[in-house]
């Protein structure tokens, strides 16, 4: 199996509102806004948009928003599940959706206003109990109060500190790295706002062994994305992000969140897969990556994305960390935004969108020579990860 | 009562109470000489297996070549007993507490116990004890109630009039009522708490929740190949059977992974909050809680025991207590045994049985520790576990983790948090200290038992062990 859309489309467009913490408008207004900016910035008329995706827990159906953007026909539209899991998935859908010609120009989006309406980070302790299986799911972990997806990925984190000796400071350096980039980015919530290691460890815990400063924040605002093939996109404005591939993923006994049941659980194999998707559609391997943005929803699931990408070996990504390699001058730079910690929590589409500003040259946190970005998506869920490469 | 005396009036209180002090009463000797049927009754009822106690032969074998007395119970040879429940007036300490009760200060509870071990106690052995009051405190206001600290020391001899060991020992007489937590030690917190979430359950899974209520821990099996598989599904992932049954865990196993969860607080649970990943002997995984255990004591690797918590009329959850490890049957030698060792910890769970059983076979008939009416009258919540017992639970764990030939020198124990039924208390320790004394190898243990309401028992003790 290989991946038949590879290099084939490509991100024409970029679009957001501004990542606040009580936006005051309505969700819908700011998909609206960030999409209608997507357009302006390819500079295509909103109104050439014929496929919209989106994905799980987004609460602003594509026919409204189509409906305020003054798209008339919709040709291609879907829902990808699995929340966070699927910010790279939209896009693989969205380049299957003009690999096959069922849409020229798809919008993928996500807004919400997740910190001042429904807080995200609440979990879910007012799940009410039923009988679907999704319910049912749940009845193995909330009635002993497992319910916010801090205490899902802690659980993780515990084992993979005592397999390999990681340490929560390995988990600080994280975020440490994420706020060094946000402080220079005027976009992010902790613009000139860094944190030392120290900061860290004092930060209060939230779920041992995870602290405050280990979980990204929680954000109202939107983010689009616009896709199309990538000879379309040479006639828009910008230079386009060629889509060198995007894959999603979901491995063997996978559970929301909740994966603890297989015989190791110290890596991501639903991320292994997409990496290996990847790596053999485009060709390209971990040496050919300059910048990534690695999902960090929380910290500790950064460590073993890094080995599942081969950017070190398993269980050495606290060394690559502590090495320095995920800093500004670092092997692998990552995060430049300032990412979900440092930047804002759109789930994963704000990353994305850095990802495309490091193709074009225009981050403000700028790396050179970036031939290939690596974006992931929510890990712990079935996930989706994607390699945005520069136009030949 | 003294709430209405004025300081002056209190003062003179005092000061008759302490009229005796220094003073010590008649001696008291055991009405019956060390014997095996109370041993064995005292064993039975601390669970101590010490073979020494009990097993000419393995005693033989032993460092005392004969059946001792666990040394714990120094002081329930010479306790009055049930009958007859006269106090002597002449002595001194009894005086006391006749004149605390008369003035009120009904309400007892025994705060601190510190055994001195000369030798131990042989078949045959007769004891007699005399009491010495040491002190009387100005009245206090403690959780308990507004009261009098009495600390007595008792001296033990033999029928041949050596000097077997020594007992410092200090109570609190209270007035019921007047506590500081009076009424809120069990209060809003616990009662007003929402129910935790309800499982969600269906055809698939209902097999689980009906064993679990029933006190069984049910993992799914195939009917077909045997293969174990939870969380429960519509098949078998090994051979792809619809045939699905169950099969009953035995309830162990060790913990995989953990968190401690402090933010957000969902009311249903009490914070900081242990959830474990619970991998049981069977091969399978679980989530659950971990209690029993505070949140430093967690460990990945730690033997767990399931037990069910029920939390609504009709769901009980099948949750995780540190397992009470087997008697280690080699005794530790001294060379072997570090500074900062730690001792595995071991819950005991409080039930009425273990309360009442414990308090008779120390010949301990105080009706707080077995009449619950009587125990509510005298200010408590419950019948409380007494202070001998404490000792001997603390005795028991240090000699289960040393070995049956490790010789108890003394044994250091603080009351705090009562052991009330249906609680467990979990005993934690580590070694403190190592010295050489009179020819001896000494280690040092620092324990603690807690219970859901924090230290129960905190202690010390020291114990003899052999070479290597």
């Amino acid at each position: 199996m290989t991946l038949k859309y590879a290099y084939h489309s490509a991100i024409a467009g970029i679009g957001a509102t501004p990542f606040t913490k009580d936006s005051g408008r309505t969700p819908m207004d700011q998909a609206v806004e960030a999409c209608l900016a997507a357009c302006e910035d390819a500079g295509l008329p909103p109104e050439k948009v014929n496929g919209m995706v989106t994905y799980s827990a987004e609460q602003n159906p594509e026919i409204e928003v189509a409906r305020n953007l003054g798209v008339d026909e919709l040709t291609h539209f879907s829902m990808v599940h699995h929340g966070g899991g699927a910010a790279c998935g939209v896009i693989a859908v969205a380049c299957q959706a003009v690999y096959s010609g069922a849409a020229d120009y798809v919008l993928c989006y996500r807004a919400f206003n997740e910190r001042s309406w429904h807080r995200f980070g609440a979990g879910v302790q007012d799940r009410p109990a039923g009988a679907e299986a999704t319910e049912v799911s749940f009845s193995w972990s909330s009635p002993f109060g497992l319910v916010t997806p801090a205490s899902w990925v802690a659980m993780f984190a515990t084992r993979y500190m005592h397999e390999f000796g990681a340490t929560t400071e390995d988990f600080g350096r994280v975020s440490v790295v994420d706020r060094a980039f946000a402080a220079t980015n005027p976009y992010a919530h902790f613009f000139q706002r860094p944190i030392t290691l120290e900061d860290h460890q004092n930060s209060r815990w939230i779920v041992e062994p995870l602290r405050l400063l280990d979980c990204c924040q929680e954000t109202d605002g939107a983010q689009a994305l616009l896709v199309t093939t990538a000879e379309r996109a040479k006639d828009l404005k910008q230079k386009p992000a060629v889509i060198a591939s995007a894959a999603q993923g979901a491995a063997e006994d996978q559970h929301m969140m909740r994966s603890y049941y297989r015989d190791s659980i110290t890596g991501i194999p639903e991320m292994g897969l997409c990496a290996h998707q990847l790596y053999q559609s485009s060709g390209l391997s971990a040496d050919d990556i300059q910048t990534a943005i690695i999902y960090d929803h929380f910290t500790p699931l950064v460590l073993p994305q890094l080995e599942e990408f081969g950017f070190c070996q398993r269980g050495e990504a606290k060394d690559f960390i502590r090495d320095g390699h995920l800093e500004r001058a670092g092997r692998l730079p990552i995060n430049t935004n300032g990412g979900q910690l440092g930047e804002a929590y759109i789930h994963g589409l704000n990353g994305i969108a850095e990802g495309v500003r490091q193709i074009r040259g225009t981050s403000v946190n700028q790396i050179g020579n970036v031939e290939n970005v690596l974006a992931t998506a929510g890990t712990a869920v079935p996930t989706s990860a994607l390699i945005l490469s520069q136009p030949n | 009562m003294s709430d209405e005396m004025t300081d002056a009036q209190k003062e003179a209180f005092a000061a008759k109470l302490r009229r005796e002090v220094g003073n010590t009463g008649t001696p008291t000797t055991a009405r019956d000489p060390v014997n095996q049927p109370m041993i064995r009754h005292w064993c039975d009822a601390m669970e101590d297996a010490n073979p020494l106690y009990t097993d000419p032969d393995a005693a033989k074998r032993g460092p005392h070549q004969e059946i001792t007395a666990p040394p714990a119970m120094l002081n329930a040879w010479t306790m009055i007993g049930l009958v007859p429940r006269v106090s002597d007036p002449e002595d001194p300490a009894s005086g006391v507490y006749a004149m605390l009760d008369e003035a009120g200060y009904v309400g007892v509870v025994a705060t601190n116990s510190e055994h001195v071990y000369h030798r131990y106690l042989k078949l045959g052995d007769h004891l007699t004890g005399v009491v010495k009051l040491v002190d009387v405190s100005d009245e206090k206001q403690t959780a308990l109630g507004i009261g009098h600290f009495v600390t007595t020391e008792t001296e033990y001899h033999d029928q041949h009039g050596n000097h077997v060991g020594s007992m410092f020992f200090r109570i609190l007489k209270f007035r019921p009522g007047t506590g500081r937590t009076a009424g809120a030690i069990d209060g809003d917190s616990t009662t007003e708490r929402p129910p935790r979430p309800r499982p969600s359950r269906n055809q698939n899974t209902d097999f689980f929740w009906q064993g679990s209520r029933g006190g069984e821990l049910r993992i799914q099996q195939c009917l077909d190949c045997q293969r174990l598989q939870h969380p429960p599904g519509t098949r078998c992932p090994g051979c792809g059977a619809t045939n699905m049954g169950h099969t009953v865990a035995c309830g162990k196993g060790a913990l995989y992974s953990y968190v401690v969860a402090h933010h957000p607080r969902v009311p249903s649970f009490d914070y900081p909050l242990s959830i474990g990943l619970v991998e049981l002997e069977e091969g399978v995984r679980l989530v659950s809680n971990i209690t029993d255990c505070g949140p430093d004591q967690l460990k990945v690797g730690m033997p767990l025991e399931a037990w069910h918590m029920q939390t609504h009329e009709d769901v009980s959850l099948p949750v995780f207590r540190p397992a009470r490890l087997p008697r280690n049957l080699t005794t530790l030698a001294f060379d072997d045994v570090n500074v900062g060792d730690e001792l595995p910890l071991c819950p005991i769970p409080l039930t009425p049985t273990l309360i009442v059983s414990t308090a008779i076979a120390s010949r301990d008939y105080q009706d707080v520790h077995h009449d619950r009416d009587m125990a509510t009258k005298k200010g408590s919540e419950d019948i409380f576990m007494n202070i001998l017992t404490s000792s001997g639970l603390s005795a028991r764990y240090v000699g289960d983790w040393a070995g049956s030939d490790a010789v108890f020198k003394n044994l250091k124990i603080r009351l705090g948090a009562p052991n009330y039924p249906d609680d467990c208390m979990t005993m934690s320790g580590s070694v403190t200290a190592k010295r050489e004394a009179d020819g001896e190898a000494i280690a040092e243990i620092s324990f603690q038992g807690r219970n859901s309401r924090g230290p129960h028992v905190t202690g010390t003790v020291d114990v003899a062990l052999p070479r290597a």
